[in-house]
């Protein structure tokens, strides 16, 4: 072979090798700054297109003719506020209750954030003031079904606020149960950070529990903490009374619970009440990333101390001066919410959906923004090739959720709380089962369907926020409303 | 280019030694964590901020991972410049088996039995590197002879 030959067959070989990789480097660079309603396909979910929706994807930002701002999606502006607060963020050095110094990020100086506690019913008015987050920041109120302008996500429902802004959230509290808030600005390094905070909105009417207690969970630099403490935390607590634990996995991985010395009862789950819960002895329960679990325990007569166990490294010690009871190894039988309580009735008919949508969730190599790596994909599509979820108001909405990736997904839905119908295709037969933060193992397959109530774009992704960051992202967007806020762009945004 | 073939396949080869070495210190460091009262679940296995002696290991092993494809690719283009005997052969099995490890890698959280294959299959990387390299440097040291016996003729 003439050495000109084989010179040229070497150039031709190199770049059958590299022209396919550039194309796909090339092809995954996202804009400088982009609508989430450009982002993706329209998927209609076998429901009438909405047009003016199927207009956006891929095609443009600006608002159409007759179209609703997502601006105006608050909550009523002459609704005088009930619980008032304001909230500082600042990224700063400081230190846990345990004396562990973390290099994470503050509200009102302290991290864990205050809880903010309110009554069904109650007009909660936050206001966000950034003091030193160089990234800017946002709140997000995790499970709440705020309206859209509230969401807090930035870039989608709002600009992030940036060092010296402050930004007010306004929104009714209807919803009785177990919430947090954290920022969706940057969120995976944010709400790692320190970033987060409780929210308990409790009923106007009913019996209270004589102790009631969130506990944050959170991992600052691989320590496992309640409310920012480490190892054993003591609480108060009387023979005989009741103690409502409202556990609030602020990770992004699912974390096991379970009680020494009692039986429990699973009150709960992501803030909405379980029909007829039974007790529960010798099991474990799973809080998803993002995820709570409301437990209820009555204290031994006797005066013994009772455990709850977060993980296995870090336990509330519930009781006074009676005898110390030992940590229970984690049972490995999982309470399953799926045949959990009593079934009850509901107010929709989720044999007759409007819509079925499917979030097939695999995993290959490939680019995405120009990263080499191995990505998750959406209906077999990787970032930001994923499906835009078009619904009406008042659809109701079924989900096929699938997770085939090789990896747990705890997928967090906005706006919305959805119902469990089957899980493998095995229906359930508990008590309704809603959530709005769904543990989905690597080859599992969940149905849920929800009812589209809540107008806005809403996102609809990985609670593990690295995942998210990593493309695991999709949204719910409804026909007839229009965001103005752009993802990157002048604003910065970066919910993830 | 015979010399950048032989350093690429040598860089290949060490890059497996220390995709071993970042892998061992790290699960001995998780061992010595959790003998110490760490606790690992998978929320802490999420936990990007874990901290312990030998944690560095596993961002060594993930990212050095992709180092590798890169460098079996670039080795791959410059076989096809080099002239090596067989060097394009080589480098293409070297690119092959780097993309079944990343694969068996990728897989073995799935069905943990491919994991002893990713373990088998990183000394058959290891093995096909230095076999590239030693083909390249008996071809330099070859044409170097000639180039020695051609001057000494004249």
């Amino acid at each position: 072979m003439s050495s000109r030959l084989r010179l040229v067959l070497a150039c031709l070989a190199t770049t059958a090798l590299l022209a396919p990789l550039a194309w796909l480097w090339a092809m995954s660079l996202m804009p400088d700054e982009y609508s989430v309603m450009d982002m993706g396909y329209a998927d209609h979910g076998g429901g009438p297109a909405t047009d003016d929706v199927a207009g956006h994807a891929g095609m443009h930002s600006a608002m159409q003719a007759g179209e609703t701002s997502i601006v105006e999606m608050t909550a009523n502006p002459n609704l005088p506020a009930d619980v008032q607060m304001t909230l500082r963020a600042e990224q700063q050095e400081f230190e846990l209750a345990s004396g562990h110094e973390v290099d994470g990020y503050t509200l009102n100086g302290r991290s864990p954030g205050p809880v903010i506690r309110a009554e069904e019913g109650e007009l909660v008015e936050v206001r966000l003031v950034n003091e030193s987050v160089p990234g800017g920041v946002t709140l997000h109120w995790h499970g709440v079904d705020v309206p859209n302008a509230m969401d807090g996500v930035a870039g989608v429902t709002q600009d992030s606020v940036r060092e010296g802004e402050s930004f007010t959230y306004r929104f009714v509290a209807d919803q009785v149960g177990t919430y947090w808030y954290h920022s969706h600005q940057l969120s995976h390094e944010q709400v790692q950070g320190g970033l987060f905070g409780g929210l308990v909105i409790t009923p106007r009417r009913g019996e209270p529990a004589d102790v009631d207690l969130p506990a944050l969970v959170h991992l600052y630099d691989g320590h496992r903490t309640i409310n920012g403490h480490e190892g054993d935390v003591p609480v108060e607590a009387m023979p005989g009374e009741t103690v409502r634990v409202r556990v609030v996995n602020t990770d992004n991985g699912p974390m096991p619970v379970w009680v020494s010395g009692s039986s429990y009862r699973v009150v709960a789950v992501d803030g909405t009440d379980v029909n007829e819960p039974t007790p529960v002895n010798a099991q474990s329960v799973l809080v998803t990333a993002g995820g709570r679990a409301d437990l209820e325990i009555v204290m031994p007569v006797n005066g013994s101390s009772v455990r709850v166990e977060m993980g296995g490294s870090a336990a509330l010690v519930l009781g006074g001066k009676g005898p110390a009871v030992a940590a229970v190894e984690q049972p490995s039988l999982f309470v399953d919410p799926l045949s959990y309580g009593s079934p009850a009735s509901l107010d929709f008919d989720p044999d007759e959906p409007m819509r079925e949508f499917e979030y097939v969730i695999g995993r290959r190599p490939g680019f995405v923004n120009g990263r080499p790596g191995l990505w998750w994909t959406i209906n077999g599509n990787m970032f930001p090739d994923v499906p835009m979820f078009t619904v009406s108001e008042g659809d109701v909405v079924r989900m096929r959720i699938e997770n085939n990736s090789g990896d747990v997904h705890p997928m967090h839905l906005h706006g919305h709380h959805a119902l469990v119908l089957s899980r493998d295709g095995v229906a359930a037969t508990g008590s309704p089962w809603w959530v709005d933060s769904l543990n989905v193992e690597d080859g599992e397959s969940y149905e849920v369907t929800f009812v589209a109530d809540n107008p806005g774009v809403w996102m609809d992704h990985c609670h593990n926020l690295p995942h998210a960051a990593e493309g695991l992202v999709a949204h719910v967007m409804y026909a007839g409303y229009s965001t103005p806020y752009l993802i990157g762009g002048k604003g910065e945004n970066k919910p993830e | 280019m015979k010399s950048a073939y032989r350093v690429l396949a040598y860089l290949i080869a060490l890059g497996v030694v220390v995709q071993a070495a970042s892998i061992a210190f790290a699960f001995f460091g998780l061992g010595k964590w959790i003998d110490d009262g760490g606790t690992l679940d998978k929320a802490a296995m999420e936990d990007q901020s874990l901290e312990f002696t030998g944690v560095i290991g596993f961002p060594i092993h993930f990212l050095n991972a992709y180092l590798l494809a890169l460098l079996a690719l670039i080795l791959l283009i410059v076989s096809f410049f080099a002239k090596v005997s067989g060097g394009v052969k080589w480098a293409g099995f070297i690119l092959l088996v780097v993309v079944v490890q990343i694969l068996l890698g990728m897989f073995a959280r799935g069905l943990p039995a491919l994991g002893a294959l990713h373990g088998m299959n990183a000394l058959l990387v290891l093995g096909l590197a230095l076999t590239a390299a030693t083909r390249a440097t008996r071809d330099v040291s070859a044409s170097e002879k000639s180039a020695t016996s051609e001057r000494e003729m004249v």
